[in-house]
């Protein structure tokens, strides 16, 4: 990837950024975040179908935050994930400069705002087909088998929080599950604890998960908890319109109301 | 010697209108279930979903949640806030197997107070028929033990 | 130390005896996700071969992600019932562990039952039988031959069986692995010891502890502490996924009338694990934890007990979602 090389190189030589979150070749030959501080590091740089890590989330890293003019190689789902928080009135400590490639593949570099909602809204994925397929096949079975399935699932959960971690919209400085007073989800990985932690995160990201699955994908038990807030995101587009990780304006659907919202189950 | 089931019930309901049509069931002496434990709030608006996941954690069989009517709420637009969360919460309980039919969601006026007793009555009869809720309470083989011995589960 | 020979063909004869004898054998198992997890078995053809290694170790064995302490009761008289499962430990049996794995349980060893033994622990401990496959395949995360152990080391296994061309040598290392042998000897013959060279894996050496030992007292003050932890997500998945990590919470569930005490799995990288009542906390960033964990890993461990508590599994590296690299850091700090 020279010209992202070469243009990382630039914005860090002559200082429009302090530091460039890109991805690298690990020692097996994957792509994994690297943080890169010199003109001289850029040639590290990689990008391809395999950069899967949603890098907006070291945003909200104190030690990243610090370089203040920050350059990020991202992926659609990182542009959207930046456009949310965005939305949500989070990053506006920092000056971004967002590099990506397109379908052509050619390098496009997004230096403002307005830029990167034109490209995003240009550019907008639909549902990973692997994902749709699944949520179909979860949805065709009966409540019986689902409570199955997900008492299978979240057995295996380890509460290792690698979940909530890699997810750009966790960024409580305290998370509910950090809280003792009371103790709402309770820390040990008991299977009624893990129900109950990924349930309070699904509805935590109810309208503002932007569906990059990395929760699903990086998950050490091998759980897909994507699903939970992918099912989510597509009841709340039906039932209230708007989608997330789309516009600047935001409009969060849990925050939000309208008098004429219809439910079939309220007696 | 095992007692016959008795659902245990919780309601989370609002201050202004269900509480009050309950206080109006309790004047106007008519009977109901007394399963029901009723919990006041100012407002539905208030309620956190993660309360209603504390209940089922603490032994709760079923949930009622309750409270004004939609343009009735005495803060505005608690119960609409409330209604969407609801929604949510519902489809999201749904999708993972939770059996939403032992949480039974209503609006309920402060002059309702009939409406009132035949919910709980109604809930209390539809919990009973479910049965204890044990599918939540044996999701940890630890407590399964615990029920085994208290001859709930088999 | 005897050696064994168990022909290949007979390997699922023993497996499935252990399990006849009436023990839970415990064995690496293919999921649907295409990880593979350590997990109780009903017979051979369950276990998967075909992998480099699990995702998590198999501590849980001896050191449950969650384990209940006790169960108390009040009954309706006042009086009160305090109840363990110490004495409802099955006889179990761990199939599969790599070398490094027994040498993880090495380490556990020697950290719960020094002064004090930790009771749960050594309950669970003295019930189980640990057996090892050398290793004859590894990949780029592999480096145990950098941290005192190798593809054929029987530290820490009761019986390590190496495969060789149609058959498995049988290294039998503990009173325990004799014990397990002799429920079923006629399928193992005698044999002089053997060299498992040709049949070892040959991971990177990209240290030796002896190098490490001097270079890490000043390691501390690196600057490249910053750098090496920039990537930590600050999850919890290193720690649960290593065999030799062992921090851990106790928590207290239920009501007046009747509740539990459990410990469960806790990890150093996660943001609140040093925060003090005060609200104080002096590991506030996640340099310093990254920082912390590998120091107490290389340098605390050695001093304090004698022994790394790092195994070179690579488990860490491949489960962390930015594929953090331990021997990697290690080196850059202690250039």
């Amino acid at each position: 990837m020279k010209e992202l090389q070469i243009k990382a190189a630039e914005l860090l030589e002559n200082g429009t950024i302090n530091l460039l979150i890109g991805f690298c070749q690990d020692v097996s030959k994957r792509p994994v975040p690297c943080f890169i501080e010199t003109a001289a590091e850029a040639n590290i740089l990689v990008f391809n179908e395999h950069c899967k890590n949603n890098l907006s989330v070291y945003l909200h890293k104190k030690e990243v935050k610090d370089a203040v003019k920050i350059g990020v190689v991202a992926n659609v789902a990182t542009l959207r994930s930046i456009l949310q928080l965005l939305s949500e009135n989070q990053l506006w400590s920092l000056t971004l400069i967002l590099l990506t490639v397109n379908g052509a593949g050619e390098l496009v570099v997004l230096s403002s705002a307005e830029e990167l909602e034109t490209y995003v809204q240009a550019n907008f994925p639909t549902c990973r087909p692997e994902d749709q397929e699944m949520l179909d096949k979860l949805n065709a079975m009966s409540r019986a088998e689902r409570w199955a399935f997900w008492k299978d699932q979240l057995s295996e959960c380890v509460k290792c929080y690698a979940c909530r971690a890699v997810c750009p919209m966790c960024y409580c400085t305290v998370c509910t599950t950090e809280c003792n007073q009371p103790q709402w989800i309770k820390t040990s990985a008991e299977t009624s604890g893990n129900f109950e932690y990924h349930t309070m995160r699904a509805m935590h990201l109810g309208g503002r998960c932007i569906n990059c699955g990395e929760c699903g994908r990086i998950c050490p038990a091998g759980i897909p908890v994507h699903l939970l807030t992918a099912q989510m995101n597509q009841e709340i587009e039906k039932e209230f319109g708007g989608k997330t990780g789309w516009s600047l304006k935001g409009g969060y659907a849990l925050n939000a109301f309208k008098p004429e919202d219809k439910e079939k189950f309220i007696k | 010697m095992a007692e016959p089931f008795e659902p245990k019930l919780v309601a989370f309901v609002c201050n202004w209108c269900t509480y009050a049509g309950a206080d109006l069931a309790g004047t106007s002496r008519t009977k109901y279930a007394t399963n029901v434990r009723i919990i006041r709030f100012p407002c539905t608006g208030r309620i956190d979903f993660m309360l209603l996941i504390k209940a089922f954690q603490n032994g709760a069989d079923g949930i009622i949640v309750s409270g004004c009517h939609p343009n009735d709420c005495h803060y505005t637009s608690g119960n609409f806030h409330a209604r969407r969360r609801w929604m949510v919460f519902k489809s999201l309980l749904d999708f993972m197997g939770f059996p939403t039919d032992r949480i039974t969601f209503s609006w309920v006026s402060a002059a309702e107070g009939k409406k009132w007793a035949d919910l709980v009555n109604e809930t209390t009869e539809s919990i009973r028929a479910k049965g204890p809720f044990v599918d939540y309470r044996t999701l940890d083989y630890t407590l399964l033990t615990q029920l085994e011995n208290e001859g709930i589960a088999d | 130390m005897e050696q064994k020979i168990l022909l290949s063909s007979d390997i699922a004869v023993f497996f499935d005896g252990l399990l006849q004898s009436g023990k839970v054998v415990v064995a690496p198992v293919l999921k649907q996700s295409g990880k593979v997890f350590f997990k109780p078995v009903q017979s051979y053809a369950e276990v998967a071969t075909d992998y480099i290694q699990t995702t998590f170790s198999a501590k849980e064995v001896v050191f449950p992600k969650v384990e209940e302490l006790f169960t108390y009761h009040h009954n309706e008289d006042g009086s009160l019932d305090i109840n363990d499962q110490l004495d409802r430990i099955p006889e179990t049996v761990i199939w599969g562990l790599r070398p490094c794995d027994a040498a993880g349980f090495d380490y556990l060893n020697t950290f719960f039952l020094q002064e004090n033994p930790d009771s749960y622990f050594k309950a669970r401990y003295d019930k189980t039988t640990l057996v090892a496959i050398s290793c004859n395949t590894c990949d780029e995360s592999c480096f145990c031959t950098s941290v005192d152990s190798h593809p054929g080391d029987t530290k820490g296994s009761d019986l390590l069986l190496t495969a060789m061309n149609g058959k498995y040598y049988v290294e039998v290392v503990t009173e325990k692995g004799i014990k397990l042998i002799t429920s079923n000897n006629t399928l193992f013959t005698s044999t002089d010891t053997l060299s498992k060279d040709a049949f070892l894996a040959k991971p990177l050496t990209h240290f030796s502890m002896e190098e490490i030992k001097d270079k890490i007292q000043n390691a501390y003050a690196s600057a490249e502490w910053k750098h090496a932890s920039m990537g930590c997500y600050s999850c919890g998945a290193c720690a649960f996924a290593c065999p030799t990590c062992t921090c851990f919470d106790i928590q207290d569930e239920g009501t007046q009338d009747h509740g539990k005490r459990v410990r469960c799995w806790d990890a150093c990288g996660l943001s609140q694990f040093t925060k003090h009542a005060s609200g104080h906390n002096p590991r506030n960033t996640q340099t310093e934890r990254r920082r912390q964990r590998l120091m107490h890993k290389f340098k605390y461990s050695v001093e304090n007990l004698g022994v790394v508590s790092c195994v070179g599994c690579g488990r860490c590296i491949r489960v962390c979602p930015s594929h953090l690299n331990i021997f990697e850091n290690i080196l850059s700090v202690t250039k």
